[in-house]
């Protein structure tokens, strides 16, 4: 997952995530790459479209 | 190894009250914020309601109210408005506006002269159990760290991880989390300056736009959507939202602020054994107004009175605590029925619907109707509302 630099880490994302594989820190994301299914929710729902696969 | 009776994750209004009341009856708190200013940046429009701080024991603290209110404007798609008096029809989220950034502090201060111990930009990363306490592992700078506690309080907001982990289901589907974005903005020039402003139908799919003023000529101007229903990001409604509405045509923006909101109700399974989850990770939101401040502040006050028995007891599995299940059902879940009907009403609506509503309620007197007379009225128009609403109100 590509996390764009205009990220807020409001994580929203991490809400939506039917894995609950987004780890939402003060100034960063962390994905748990290996359990993802590419359900794409997450990029989906970015209020700001910061995230691409 | 650090160990507490409770530890609370997260320290927004709703983790701070869970903290508090748990200190307040007797067990040691611990509670932790990933962030390094508690309250910062804010996530909300800052509505709450006199009433339920009123309930929650909170005394209003001109520190941290901006604005008190005197009514509600609510706009359909092609302008026309419905003003309601705060006197006489009570409305949800009405009555102060807040400034989060102090409002927040304020209700960690609380829990802190209460007895609980806080720990800022400390980030929880996981959860095992070991007999029956749990263990959580945390970061601080660069000290990785375990808490064992007896009771963790999950007060960790729309990203409602650590439920998770305890095998709750406090995930949250596309279709029940608002998309929001907001700018804090200047040169607000509203129609009625003591009002909030709601605005109806396609300018916010699956939501609504809110000019909520903060004093002076501030406002937060801000929308949820729901990405179910448009292809747009939030932001892209909002700069339209901006660009077309009257009252920010001269506006400036000072802050831009995002995030989720789960509008789909308190989530079923509040408990699980070592676990209480609390505040947005619970779906304490009105589905209608997207307001959590004092119901998740409410359920903060049931987790830690719960916990703080619990401890006392030497009972925390899920069934020693499910007693917090059923409060939060009177105290809170009960509330929302009505509003999370009106919500699926009001999201039914076209545009054109929504104009011809906001017409007939024109020459209406607000002063001498009463709720069930405003369904009455709704009917002729709308005749769908008498399904969806007509035994509700």
């Amino acid at each position: 997952m590509i996390v764009k630099e205009w990220c807020m880490y409001c994580g929203e994302c991490a809400g939506v995530c039917p894995r609950n594989l987004i780890e939402v820190r003060e100034l960063g994301l962390r994905f748990n790459e290996e359990g993802c299914k590419d359900c794409q929710i997450c990029i989906q729902i970015c209020p700001v479209d910061a995230l691409e696969k | 190894m650090l160990v507490v009776d409770v530890l609370v994750i997260g320290a927004g209004p709703a983790g701070s009250s869970a903290a508090k009341h748990a200190a307040l009856n007797g067990a040691e708190v611990l509670m932790i914020d990933k962030k390094s200013e508690i309250g910062v940046p804010k996530r909300c429009a800052e509505g709450v309601s006199k009433e339920g701080l009123k309930q929650l024991g909170i005394e209003p603290n001109p520190r941290w109210i901006t604005k008190e209110l005197s009514g509600v404007r609510m706009v359909s798609p092609n302008g026309t408005d419905v003003i309601l008096d705060e006197d006489k029809v009570k409305l949800p989220e009405a009555g102060y506006i807040l400034e989060r950034k102090v409002f927040d502090k304020f209700m960690a201060m609380d829990a802190a002269r209460a007895g609980a111990q806080i720990m800022v930009k400390t980030l929880a990363t996981g959860l095992k159990r070991e007999g029956d306490r749990v263990i959580v592992s945390a970061e601080h700078m660069d000290h990785e760290f375990e808490i064992q506690a007896k009771i963790i309080i999950a007060a960790d907001g729309p990203e409602s991880r650590v439920g998770r982990w305890a095998g709750l289901k406090t995930g949250t589907k596309p279709k029940n989390m608002e998309s929001c974005a907001q700018f804090e903005m200047v040169n607000v020039e509203m129609k009625e300056p003591d009002c909030i402003e709601f605005h109806f139908g396609s300018v916010a799919p699956g939501g609504y736009a809110w000019i909520f003023p903060k004093g002076d000529d501030l406002a937060n101007v801000g929308l949820g959507i729901l990405n179910t229903l448009t292809e747009k990001t939030a932001y892209q409604h909002l700069l339209e939202f901006v660009d077309n509405n009257p009252a920010t045509q001269n506006a400036q923006p000072v802050e831009l602020n995002i995030g989720g909101d789960p509008v789909g109700g308190v989530i079923k399974d509040l408990v699980a054994d070592n676990v209480l989850v609390v505040g947005d990770a619970a779906g304490m939101v009105n589905p209608l107004t997207g307001g959590g401040i004092t119901s998740g502040m409410t359920g903060g006050r049931i987790a830690g009175e719960v916990a703080a028995k619990a401890v006392k007891d030497e009972a925390w599995s899920a069934k020693d605590m499910k007693e917090y299940k059923k409060l939060c059902q009177e105290e809170v879940a009960d509330s929302f029925k009505k509003y999370l009907k009106t919500k699926e009403y009001l999201l039914s609506l076209s545009d054109e619907e929504l104009d011809s509503i906001a017409e007939a309620f024109q020459e209406t007197d607000f002063d001498v109707i009463n709720t069930s007379e405003i369904v009455k009225k709704l009917v002729k128009v709308s005749p769908k509302a008498l399904l969806k609403l007509g035994k509700l109100f």
